[in-house]
């Protein structure tokens, strides 16, 4: 069962003669219910115009999609019944009190907000709080009306636009705690962020967005264990030979320190350094930021350095259902990951409207 | 209709209503109190010669006339004070409730809820013409009270009065129409509220003008506030012609913000 699914979704602003905006490019996601979706890009990645197509704030310019088997064209009325939401930066009514804010919007939905109490309880935001007015409000305060606003209704489905900031880390803790229960209780949700270790600790699975394109779209473990490990080691006398050694790269030698990225199987690597004597060995497991500068960073992908290989998982990935680039990739190649396949991007980019033939 | 959003509206707006009908109903009052110490005397100097003829033109600003009850209480109407009360709701509310609430970025809150566009904007249409509406009735009643306490009641053609509310609350829905319809077209406070005062203003400004010049008066059935005709129907001339053109003025409105607030996208607030 999908909670969300969207195919060729594209949003473009502006006019032609003015110079459009390309926001969103032929982005093709499938949300699967209960988990929680992580979905990743930098600020004017597209992400928040993703989840205001979603709700029906914004009309697809191409493409289309379904949330909760309703169509965002067509039933944004239905899809928003039945979903909770909190905007990125969210604003308030300032001269309700915090009380009066949550009742009010409560009853907008026309049905129990069963989980309110739990809700304030748990993200601390007590009776006092609460009857204060939120121009009063600290920001920290504000995000966490936003949350509870968003979930005390109990939805099937939360679209949380960057949700943990300006938590404090005490409460962004209390705030992952109750993500883990809405997901055991089977609750779905869709959760845009910038904050890579976030994503890593609280997500089943993630989709990276750049410039409007979907550029990866898998598990988050299997993202992160396809990554180059950072590996430092300490030798005496002659340095270990890693030249050609599967899965390194970039290795580098200063004053009786080898540096190098180590990726897939571990062995060749281990196995080239028996002859030499290592003092002191450290691999620096990689993490979904390493994932994410793959993509982002300077000597990344998009810099038009070394694309990141397609794994076994991403061959097929299950939630991928329109992007090519990472479907299309050969199981050959895949199942070598140190050969590299096409780049994500440059192939979801053959496959746009616009660059087609 | 959204009767939880319509309850909100109210109670948000209870004090600024309050003070509105405080206002008009004691501006309302003056209208008899200022014709019977004054309106007679204005008469008699009028008739007097002493006077050039045109500052008679002067008497009947906006299509009033100082000299006569039923025209003392349309100068009152059309008066810049009963304008500016009653475009607290016709321009102020009405331009902020779309617009204002999408620069400040709480719209996507409150439509984040089940509510479609169109029922959040009949719900605010349906609130404008409660404020209209109350607006009106409290400036018809405190002049009601004036009469009454200068004994003038039996000058004032009272089975009238409810076709006055009515040609009121039009001429100022009509203006709430084009306020709302600024409002759900632009992103931004200024731009609607630019456009809706441009319009009222310069519909104010081609019937002052009119009724102060007479080479101007082609400019008068140009002006919204041209077919507000209180002097004419206290007088028992209604013209059904007026009220059925402020209705279309309002319909139009209504019309094109149906048509225009749903498709139109709704990015994040900046």
């Amino acid at each position: 069962m999908t909670a969300i699914e969207t195919k060729g979704l594209t949003k473009h602003y502006g006019r032609r003669m003015v110079g459009r905006v390309r926001a969103l490019e032929d982005v093709s996601i499938e949300v699967r219910e209960g988990e929680i979706f992580g979905f990743l890009g930098p600020n004017g990645a597209g992400k928040s115009t993703m989840i205001r197509c979603l709700l029906g704030f914004l009309h697809p310019t191409s493409g289309g999609g379904q949330v909760l088997d309703h169509d965002i064209a067509r039933d944004s009325l239905e899809i928003r019944r039945r979903v909770g939401y909190l905007p990125g930066g969210i604003a308030l009514y300032d001269s309700m009190t915090g009380q009066e804010l949550l009742e009010y919007l409560g009853r907008l939905y026309g049905r129990e907000s069963s989980r309110r109490r739990e809700l304030c309880d748990r993200l601390e935001m007590g009776t006092n709080a609460l009857r204060r007015p939120i121009r009063d409000y600290s920001r920290g305060m504000r995000q966490k009306m936003g949350i509870i606003q968003a979930l005390q209704h109990d939805p099937e489905l939360a679209i949380l636009d960057e949700p943990s900031e300006g938590l404090d880390p005490l409460m962004q803790q209390a705030f992952y705690s109750v993500l883990d229960d809405l997901k055991k209780e089977g609750r779905t949700i869709f959760f845009s962020s910038h904050i890579l270790p976030e994503v890593e600790r609280v997500c089943d699975r993630v989709a990276i967005i750049r410039e409007g394109r979907l550029v990866a779209l898998e598990e988050i473990h299997a993202l992160i264990t396809r990554r180059r490990r950072h590996v430092e080691l300490r030798y005496a006398g002659r340095p270990p030979l890693l030249d050609g050694v599967a899965g390194v790269s970039d290795i580098r030698l200063t004053d009786g320190i080898l540096t190098c990225l180590l990726q897939g199987d571990v062995g060749p690597f281990l196995q080239a350094l028996g002859p030499a004597t290592i003092t002191d060995l450290t691999i620096r497991p990689a993490s979904l930021e390493d994932a994410f500068l793959e993509y982002y960073g300077p000597d990344g992908v998009h810099g038009g350095v070394e694309p990141p290989p397609p794994s076994r998982d991403s061959a097929t990935p299950p939630g991928l259902a329109g992007a090519p680039a990472l479907q299309s990739a050969p199981p050959a190649e895949s199942a070598s990951p140190a050969e590299s396949a096409p780049p994500a991007e440059v192939t979801a980019a053959r496959s746009g409207p616009d660059e087609r033939p | 209709m959204n009767h939880v959003y319509f309850r909100r509206i109210l109670a948000a707006q209870r004090l600024r209503l309050a003070i509105v009908m405080l206002a008009l109903a004691a501006w309302g009052s003056l209208m008899p109190v200022i014709w019977s110490e004054f309106g007679r005397q204005f008469e008699q100097l009028m008739d007097s010669g002493l006077v050039p003829d045109q500052f008679r033109q002067m008497t009947q600003f906006g299509g009033g006339d100082i000299t006569r009850l039923a025209g003392m209480i349309a100068i009152g109407f059309i008066h810049p004070i009963a304008v500016i009360l009653l475009a607290v709701f016709t321009v102020g509310f009405t331009v902020a409730s779309v617009a204002g609430e999408r620069q400040r970025g709480t719209l996507e809150v409150l439509l984040a809820r089940p509510i479609s566009r169109r029922t959040l904007y009949g719900t605010l249409f349906l609130a404008s013409l409660v404020f209209v509406g109350l607006a009106i009735l409290a400036l018809l009643s405190g002049t009601l009270v004036g009469a009454a306490l200068w004994n003038l009641l039996d000058e004032l053609q009272t089975p009238n009065l409810p076709a006055l509310w009515l040609n009121g609350v039009l001429l100022h829905l009509a203006f709430a129409s084009i306020a709302l319809g600024a409002s759900v077209t632009f992103d931004r406070l200024t731009p609607a509220l630019a456009v809706t005062l441009a319009v009222l203003l310069m519909s104010y400004f081609f019937q002052v003008l009119g009724s102060l010049w007479p080479d101007a008066d082609f400019l008068q059935p140009y002006s919204l506030f041209h077919y507000l005709q209180p002097q004419k129907i206290l007088e028992g001339k209604l013209d059904p012609f007026h009220l059925v053109l402020l209705s279309t003025v309002i319909v139009a409105g209504v019309i094109y913000a149906l048509i225009v607030f749903p498709r139109r996208d709704l990015a994040a607030p900046t």
